[in-house]
């Protein structure tokens, strides 16, 4: 097997600044990220051979052959694709696979891009994910009206039944990210919060509050990728990809581990391997935090901290700029930014610390970051280790 | 009781669940070989995949293992209780909980199943407060 650690590199990036897009379509925003990626990258759209998008859901602007769909609207015919859609990490796992794409051939320059409007999108038209599906295995479980959030309040409410996790403690997670998106011009809320404000927001799903809940912005972003010897000679230093994992597992509550495990464990453990450090060498992470719930379980499954655990290691300001393991350090979704699938704005974020570029919060002389990201209600996962 | 609306999509391997939570029964399927049970109900066995499951009627009692009461985040009305069940087999459903009062819920409740009439051709099985053995 070929060793990818450090084959291919991410040579530029792009956030959208904005998190109101009235009336844009996710395509038009796409193209604005695509164009910035490679602009920082040195590349222009002449140079990429691979395209990368996993926007099927409707607010995405997308349909089932959405990588078609955008690669014509942008103007390249692409002979390296990937349309995987495991959910919000999907773009770290399309990472992952360009990454054996570029070390075996396949594909040069790829880009892989995301963009969402939910704020404006006008349609109802039904999404067939399985999360309002009522057929084949969802046909036990849709008709009795299960939110997403209230999948993530199943996951919460046992956590603390198993392991004694307060309230308080899922509430430290939101406060500490906005501590970071203060600092962030382009977040969505800077406002500085306190636990007793989150405990105070109204519950959406029990346990969680308004404030337990991510953003909801429009917006968009878009990695480019290439080999370590062409991106050597790129605009900005390059950052590889020297770790990589993916795995998905369930969809249905109902397969919900009694002990909470989630397909991080999978995840983790073989980006871990591949990059050769342990979790206790990451200098920064950003971990997929669409509810308070959402990176506790992930530092768990990581081996940041022991199963059941996470609730102490928030407490204790592990996550902060100062603490072990600065995490979320643009403000994250629950702050900054969250349209739908953010898992490319964890690649993005890793990127810009490592580059010392971080709109937030920036992790002085940060060396090795992770992008971590779940799909759907810890259906999936996908973990990537970057380097310098 | 209000909120449940969709109608699942009855197929060929689910007919005769759907047929039995018709007539007020609660079926989960076995595997033939192992003897072990399976929810949620599919055309193999997950324990033995080359053979095909048999239905069996449930207890129908379980306890609640984790739950979320939705207050927002839907436009169908009063808060409801989402929530896992794990039944006597052993196996976890997803249901509803109903009748009982937010501040009661708490993992380990004892739970029976009641049948909730969709339409004509659908009765969904849900969960009530039962009294413990």
């Amino acid at each position: 097997m070929i060793d990818l650690s450090g084959k291919a590199a991410i040579a530029g990036v792009f956030e959208s600044p904005r998190r109101d897009a009235p009336r844009v379509h996710p395509f038009a925003l796409q193209m604005e990220c695509i164009l910035g990626a490679l602009d920082d990258a040195g590349l222009t759209l002449k140079d990429v051979d691979g395209l990368c998008a996993a926007s099927g859901d409707w607010a995405e602007g997308g349909s089932t052959m959405d990588v078609v769909e955008l690669a014509e609207y942008i103007g390249i015919a692409p002979t390296y694709v990937n349309s995987t859609d495991v959910g919000g990490c999907s773009y770290i796992l399309q990472a992952g696979q360009a990454a054996a794409a570029i070390a075996t051939g396949l594909a040069e320059v790829v880009v892989i891009s995301y963009a969402a409007c939910p704020r404006w999108w006008p349609l109802s038209s039904p999404s067939f994910d399985p999360f309002v599906f009522p057929a084949g295995p969802g046909q036990y479980e849709i008709p009795y009206a299960p939110t997403l959030i209230s999948t993530y309040g199943l996951f919460a409410r046992r956590h603390m039944d198993l392991y004694g996790t307060t309230p308080e403690q899922l509430a430290q997670v939101a406060v500490t990210f906005r501590e970071h998106a203060a600092k962030n011009p382009d977040a969505r809320l800077r406002k500085p919060i306190t636990v007793d404000d989150v405990l105070a927001s109204p519950m959406i799903a029990s346990p969680l509050h308004r404030l337990d809940c991510c953003v909801v912005t429009d917006g968009g972003g878009a990695v480019v990728m290439t080999s370590r010897e062409r991106a050597r000679d790129l605009k900005k230093p390059p950052v590889h990809l020297v770790g990589y994992g993916a795995a998905v597992a369930r969809t249905q509550n109902s397969q919900i581990p009694d002990d909470l495990t989630t397909p991080a464990a999978l995840s983790g453990p073989r980006a871990f391997a591949m990059a050769g450090v342990t979790p206790g060498e990451i200098d920064v992470a950003q971990i997929y935090d669409a509810f308070t719930i959402t990176p506790m379980l992930a530092l768990e499954d990581l081996g940041f901290c022991g199963r059941g655990e996470s609730g102490a290691f928030v407490a204790d300001g592990n996550l902060t700029l100062g603490g072990s393991l600065p995490t979320n350090t643009d403000g994250g979704g629950l702050s900054s930014n969250h349209p739908g699938k953010r898992g490319i704005f964890t690649l993005i974020e890793s990127v810009r610390q490592l580059r010392g570029e971080g709109p937030g919060v920036q992790v002085p002389d940060a060396r090795i970051a992770l992008a971590h990201g779940l799909g759907g209600t810890f259906c999936s996962a996908a973990t990537a280790i970057l380097a310098r | 009781m209000t909120s449940m609306t969709i109608p699942p999509v009855q197929d060929e391997t689910s007919a005769p669940f759907w047929e039995a939570a018709r007539e007020g029964r609660f079926l989960i399927q076995r595997c033939p070989e192992t003897g072990r049970y399976q929810w949620y109900p599919r055309a193999h066995s997950i324990h033995a995949p080359h053979a095909r499951p048999e239905w069996v009627e449930a207890s129908g009692r379980g306890e609640l293992l984790t739950y979320s009461v939705v207050h927002r985040g839907n436009q169908r009305g009063d808060p409801y209780v989402c929530a896992l069940i794990r039944l006597e087999e052993g196996v976890t459903v997803f249901s509803r909980v109903e009748g009982v009062a937010e501040a009661d819920l708490r993992a380990g409740l004892p739970l029976a199943v009641a049948f909730h009439q969709l339409d004509e051709a659908t009765s969904l099985p849900v969960f009530r407060p039962r009294t413990p053995d």
